[in-house]
């Protein structure tokens, strides 16, 4: 397939103002205000085929969201090149914008005093969609997100998991062709997390691509099938998944909370990364040798814990482990 | 067609705003008492002041009420119908999400009225209308062409209050957290409730070609009055003006929103 989204040597660049902190520094800003040029995006350039599901991971203010809200044409870039679908999102946006979906994890298009329906009749309008194509649509994305008693009840009344849920609808109801998702499941529960990623995963099968910014590598490890990782502005990576996954080794982070302290873990493909006190450590587990129900039983054999959390490895060292790569090569 | 989808879009939003003031029932019956109370008070004083004897040289009681009366109407329709964006843009511009109006494939100024449309206005509209009907029943009755007239002149004052809402909601993207300005216009704007005769001419200048607050009671008034007169025409220019320049400037700052957020 043909790349549907092409970004040539994208720039963002915008001044901000220093006001300082405390009561001195706030009189002081009354009057002057030192100006801070922002380079928010650095010579980026991509593409996105066609069907495909694209993570850009980064760590926050890496410039994720800029560049996202530069493809959906609600920011100007100071310089480079954007095409979406044969569109520049610059240019003539409300013609862009109706071919595209988009949702902001942190903003919502939802109105918080009535339920998410009446919001929806608005877009169906707003969209001009017809309505046969909207009671099929909305009979369908309700049964997948298995919101239908949720979405007659007042906005303010629903938990975030199911508002997101709305939130989606609510993008998708047009049938975008490419929809564009900023941290879309930014404080959500590991339930509703994994309801949305089926979600987007059943759409995508359905024809729709999407660009996902996210600093949480579970989504992008489950969705993505590109990874673009963006760091201080400047792209640091631009691969497939399976390339990110070897430049990281598949390694999962466990935070363990021990009975009674130990040395040392002698497994092979495990290490110790941090010890906060005697009883509360972080091990790094290499999953290419040890399977983590093999390290999880084999633990239980070395010592006592009273508690283990697994999670992913943090942005910063991803970033830290692709700029090692890099020199490496 | 595409005509059709805004009427579409904005019966949509009607609605919308009839769901959201019905959920607070409480706060919009009390919503509708304080608009009422606070804008009838002045047709109330006028009476007063009447009353006591007291008056505005040249005018009847009833004359200066009809003034009032279109004043309120105009202020209603305005509350009811565009005057939101001003808050709006305030605070989208400020929390920084004019981005969720921006994917939207709709002229942005356009959506933010019509999702700002207030149904809280209506007690006004009808306050203003009940003083209106009964100071036209203490006057001649008006002409068909006066009556054309009136139309006429309402719906221009009803434009400048719309210029002026639009460049105050403009100013609102630079100069961010800007709420003070509805405030000073909201006193320059009571200039447009009394007969103007009564100003003096350096006021009078202000009033109807600097900032034509006049034109949203006050002429409309008095072209029912069988006052108006063909100059009266010359000051739709201003009027037409601050429109244009309101609907361009707020156009153009929504540009430099999409140029400057981060």
């Amino acid at each position: 397939m043909g790349n549907i989204i092409t970004v040539e040597n994208l720039i963002k660049r915008y001044d901000t103002y220093k006001r300082g902190s405390g009561f001195k520094d706030s009189v002081k800003s009354l009057f002057h205000r030192e100006k801070v040029p922002v380079m928010a995006v650095n010579n980026i350039s991509f593409s996105v085929k066609e069907g495909d599901i694209i993570g850009i991971l980064g760590p926050n203010g890496a410039g994720k969201s800029t560049t996202i809200k530069m493809l959906t044409g609600t920011l100007y870039p100071t310089d480079g090149k954007i095409e979406v679908m044969g569109y520049n999102p610059t240019k003539d946006r409300k013609t862009y914008v109706h071919q595209i979906g988009a949702v902001f994890g942190q903003k919502s298009q939802l109105i918080w005093d009535i339920p998410p329906i009446d919001g929806f009749r608005m877009n169906k309008a707003i969209y001009g969609v017809s309505d046969q194509d909207y009671e099929e649509r909305i009979k369908v994305m309700s049964k997948l997100f298995n919101v239908e008693e949720y979405i007659t009840r007042p906005t303010r009344v629903l938990s975030l998991g199911e508002r997101m849920k709305c939130e989606f609808i609510m993008a998708m109801l047009h049938q975008p062709k490419v929809v564009f998702l900023d941290e879309p499941t930014i404080g959500l529960d590991v339930i509703a997390k994994q309801k949305i990623r089926e979600f987007i995963l059943e759409m995508n099968k359905r024809g729709t691509t999407f660009i996902l910014t996210t600093h949480d590598l579970e989504d992008v490890e489950q969705l993505a099938r590109n990874v673009v990782i963006i760091n201080h502005g400047e792209k640091v990576f631009d691969d497939s998944i399976h390339s990110l996954r070897k430049v990281l080794g598949a390694k999962k982070i466990v935070e363990l909370t021990l009975h009674s302290p130990i040395d040392q873990l002698d497994m092979e493909g495990v290490s110790i990364l941090e010890r906060k006190n005697e009883l509360s450590i972080t091990v790094s587990v290499d999953l290419d040798i040890i399977a983590i129900n093999d390290f999880i039983s084999r633990l239980s054999a070395l010592c006592d814990f009273t508690d283990i959390s697994i999670k992913e490895m943090p942005m910063e060292t991803i970033i830290t482990h692709i700029y090692q790569s890099k020199k490496e090569k | 067609m595409k005509i059709k989808r805004y009427i579409l879009i904005y019966r949509e939003c009607v609605k919308v705003a009839f769901a959201a003031a019905s959920t607070y029932r409480l706060n919009f019956i009390l919503n509708c008492i304080i608009m009422l109370i606070g804008d009838i008070l002045f047709p109330l004083i006028t009476i007063l002041i009447y009353g006591s004897g007291a008056g505005f040289e040249g005018w009847t009681v009833y004359e200066v009420l009809l003034i009032q009366s279109v004043f309120t109407m105009s202020m209603a329709i305005a509350d009811m119908t565009f005057h939101g964006i001003l808050w709006a843009t305030m605070g989208h511009v400020r929390q920084g999400d004019l981005e969720m109006v921006l994917i939207l494939p709709v002229d942005t100024m356009f959506l933010l009225m019509a999702r700002t449309f207030s149904i809280d206005a209506v007690g006004l509209f009808i306050g203003g209308l009940t003083i209106f009907i009964v100071a036209l029943s203490h006057i001649a009755l008006p002409t068909g062409f006066m009556w054309l007239q009136f139309i006429v002149l309402f719906l221009i004052g009803l434009s400048v209050m719309m210029g002026i809402a639009l460049l105050m909601a403009a100013t609102s993207f630079k100069w961010v957290g800007n709420s003070r300005i509805p405030e000073i216009f909201d006193s320059i704007r009571s200039f447009g409730k009394y007969p103007q005769s009564i100003f003096p001419k350096a006021v009078l200048m202000i009033t109807t070609l600097v900032i034509p607050v006049a034109m949203i009671g006050y002429f409309p008034a008095t072209a029912l009055l069988g006052q108006g007169d063909i100059k009266m025409m010359l000051i739709l220019i201003p009027c037409i003006v601050f429109l244009i320049l309101g609907i361009t400037l707020y156009r153009h700052m929504v540009r430099l929103y999409q140029g400057v957020g981060g």
